[in-house]
């Protein structure tokens, strides 16, 4: 009887072993979330330091799904991957767009949404294709690459003029110093959202971005889960009720959403 | 530790406790020749259950689901094909609307197989029915897209806008809505594996490792039963003892590496064999698409910019080098770039491999050729060059995937069986010694607890 006792924890002992070769967030009680502080109606800190946007109300979805308690860490573009490697953050949903460099480092689940890169400019004065961007100025804002991407990936000749930030480049568009600003499509419906008398979003969708979320690489499991929820989100209508919440009146074109295909966790 | 007392006592010649030693000895031996058989049985039962489902159950219809993508994404880009021709190629669009009937009946058994795997899962379930009422309605569009084609009678090259707008509506829905459905699906099918996978690879050396303890267990009683009798009864040999000893420790050894060879198995079988073969089929079916994305980057020209940058960045999620835009990419992959990341990149090793690397290279170097006629306002080569020279450098490519895909096939299916076949020696065999064992352990023993009578 004691001898199968002593087989029994040595077994116990074994398969404690064996189980703990990699962790997962599945195991955790409560994560930590990241999310953008800066853009209107994605991800934005407001002044009573909490959070609210398209991307924060995804984060809840998901970690709801998952059965977890989570908190919110504010994150800047450059700091996502860093907030994941340093493990501050479990989950980044932050307008992370996945790309192979990035999956190289990082693991993604989804895309949960997808969106492209747009074209805004004043009422009344549209644009309906990158070609028209051709010989017209437009917003270079610090950090991001979008302007180059038209001039460099699409080899339309627009004129680039530097900004340090989107309040300046949309001040700018209103005063008649620039004909358009071009970048990822929520981040443009948040900014027209802000103004919807002077400013349209033209949807001419170029470049697909998908966005994803990401987590440190090896955690599969959880991948599959957040996955999972993802699927679930589109499934019961809130996916299609928060992009409506959140896009509804920019002149974004929600006409489909649909679940996007994903990038796969292993 | 009750046993140990007693040896540890000074030994007293009272005649009764011999007998209730031998019992107890004899009881422990037993004990843990059935745990060790136990556990090779249960270890083996689990290794068989793995091997089912990753090389009968599960696995080959994941494979199969996977097939649903490609054959939507081939029907889509049968109909941007047609639509293309015009009225310069009647065999042609006779023939892509064949293949286009063919890989619609490919789709329904497709799906009907991810039906089946869907199981109790109801999000499965659901995104089924969902793909099944989309493709209704692709199926509506494209029919009104094809007749008001037919109808336009136009030269090759892009048909009227009232027929590029109904079938926008159509390849929007196919894009957009199905084919991620479709590709989801066979993610979601591919957990299956990975999590029995995972389960397995954790029990079998768990069982694997009970068996060395309760087979070594079993061995030190025997010997310890033997030298009890020895001192005992004053006898040097026991044959039938020595023989139970011997058989345990190959039954053990035998048991154990057959449980260590069916875990390679079955790590063979997931690794180089099922991730493979799917990461493959994926490829496959996103390439496929790409072909559609060529002749829609044709007959929309409102949209072709929309159309490249997609063909591009399906480009970069199957061979990825940097690039920011398709004429660099194509550049790079003629001039012949190595260390390729992507979906397909590590995959194409070998003689097979490189094959298919050279096909990839030649493929876009048509493409190459196609979108400058495209751009140069030369239409009717554009459609030319799309359905002879791009084609056939596709067909190369797709069947040296094809190729690619058989021999991981292969190596998955001779995987699957060298487990199977170990495992079935080591279930033939076990009962057989767990009765001769038995059998000689009585014989040792019975005689001498025969002499209390």
């Amino acid at each position: 009887m004691k001898r199968a006792l002593i087989l029994l924890s040595a077994l116990a002992m074994l398969a404690g072993c064996a189980s703990d070769g990699q962790e997962s967030i599945m195991d955790k009680d409560d994560i930590v979330i990241a999310v953008r502080s800066d853009l209107p109606s994605v991800g934005f800190r407001k002044p009573d330091d909490t959070f609210e946007g398209f991307d924060v109300d995804v984060a809840r979805y998901v970690a709801d799904k998952l059965g977890k308690h989570f908190t919110l860490l504010p994150v800047l573009a450059a700091d996502r991957e860093k907030a994941l490697l340093n493990r501050q953050a479990d989950l980044v949903v932050a307008t992370y767009t996945i790309s192979q460099e990035r999956k190289a480092k990082v693991l993604f689940a989804g895309p949960y949404h997808v969106s492209y890169q747009d074209i805004l400019t004043r009422r009344g004065e549209p644009i309906r294709n990158v070609r028209d961007l051709k010989g017209r100025s437009i917003c270079e804002v610090k950090g991001s690459n979008a302007a180059q991407r038209v001039v460099e990936e699409r080899k339309v000749a627009a004129r680039l003029v530097p900004f340090d930030d989107y309040n300046a480049c949309l001040a700018a568009l209103k005063g008649r110093e620039v004909d358009a600003v071009t970048t990822n499509d929520v981040i443009l419906a948040g900014l027209a959202k802000q103004d919807p008398s002077g400013l349209q979003l033209n949807n001419a969708q170029f470049n697909e971005q998908r966005s994803g979320i990401g987590m440190r690489k090896g955690d599969v499991p959880a991948c599959e889960a957040v996955n999972r929820a993802i699927t679930d989100m589109y499934q019961d209508g809130t996916a299609a009720r928060l992009l409506d919440k959140w896009f509804g009146t920019s002149g974004l074109d929600l006409s489909t959403a649909a679940v996007p295909q994903f990038e796969g966790c292993s | 530790m009750t046993i140990v007392q007693t040896r540890g006592a000074p030994p007293q010649p009272r005649r009764q406790s011999v007998p209730g030693r031998i019992r107890i000895i004899s009881g422990v031996t037993v004990a843990s020749l059935a745990l060790l058989f136990a556990a090779l049985a249960v270890g083996s039962t689990t290794a068989r259950d793995g091997l089912q489902v990753v090389g009968h159950d599960a696995g080959p219809q994941v494979v199969a689901t996977a097939g649903l993508y490609l054959a939507l994404s081939d029907m889509d880009a049968q109909v941007a094909n047609a639509l293309m021709m015009g009225n310069g190629y009647a065999l042609e669009r006779g023939r892509a609307l064949a293949r286009y009937d063919q890989r619609r009946s490919e789709a329904n058994q497709a799906l009907l197989k991810a039906f089946e795997l869907s199981g109790d899962s109801p999000s499965e379930r659901r995104t089924v029915q969902s793909v099944l009422d989309g493709l209704g309605e692709y199926e509506r569009l494209t029919g009104q897209a094809l007749l008001l084609d037919k109808r336009a009678d136009h030269a090759p090259g892009p048909p009227p806008d009232e027929v590029v707008e109904i079938y926008r509506q159509a390849t929007d829905l196919m894009r957009l809505e199905l084919l991620p459905q479709a590709y989801n699906l066979t993610l979601e099918n591919g957990t299956i594996v990975r999590r029995t996978y995972d389960d397995k690879n954790v029990m079998v050396p768990l069982l694997r490792g009970a068996a060395v303890v309760a087979g070594l267990i079993a061995l030190v009683c025997l010997l310890w039963l033997q030298i009890f009798l020895a001192t005992r009864f004053r006898r040097v040999f026991g044959p039938a003892l020595m023989a139970a000893t011997v058989a345990t420790a190959v039954a053990m050894i035998f048991g154990v590496s057959v449980l260590g060879k069916d875990q390679e198995a079955l790590r063979q079988a997931k690794s180089a064999g099922f991730d493979p073969v799917l990461t493959l089929v994926r490829a496959r079916a996103i390439s496929y698409s790409m072909q559609g994305d060529q002749s829609r980057y044709l007959l929309d020209k409102e949209r072709a910019d929309t159309y490249e940058h997609i063909f591009l960045d399906k480009s970069l999620s199957l061979m990825y080098l940097p690039a920011g835009n398709l004429g660099t990419y194509q550049d790079k992959v003629i001039r012949g770039s190595e260390g390729y990341l992507g979906l397909l990149g590590p995959e194409l090793a070998g003689r097979r491999g490189t094959e298919a690397m050279r096909a990839y290279s030649n493929f876009q170097n048509a493409d190459l050729a196609f979108r400058d006629f495209a751009i140069a306002g030369r239409t009717n080569e554009a459609v030319t060059a799309r359905l002879g020279i791009v084609a056939q450098w596709f067909d190369v490519y797709d069947r040296a995937l094809v190729a690619l895909t058989q021999q991981h096939q292969d190596e998955f299916d001779r995987a699957i069986k060298t487990g199977e076949s170990t495992l079935d020696s080591l279930w033939r065999l076990e009962p057989f010694a767990v009765g001769v064992i038995g059998l000689l352990v009585i014989a040792g023993v019975w005689p001498r607890l025969k002499e209390y009578r």
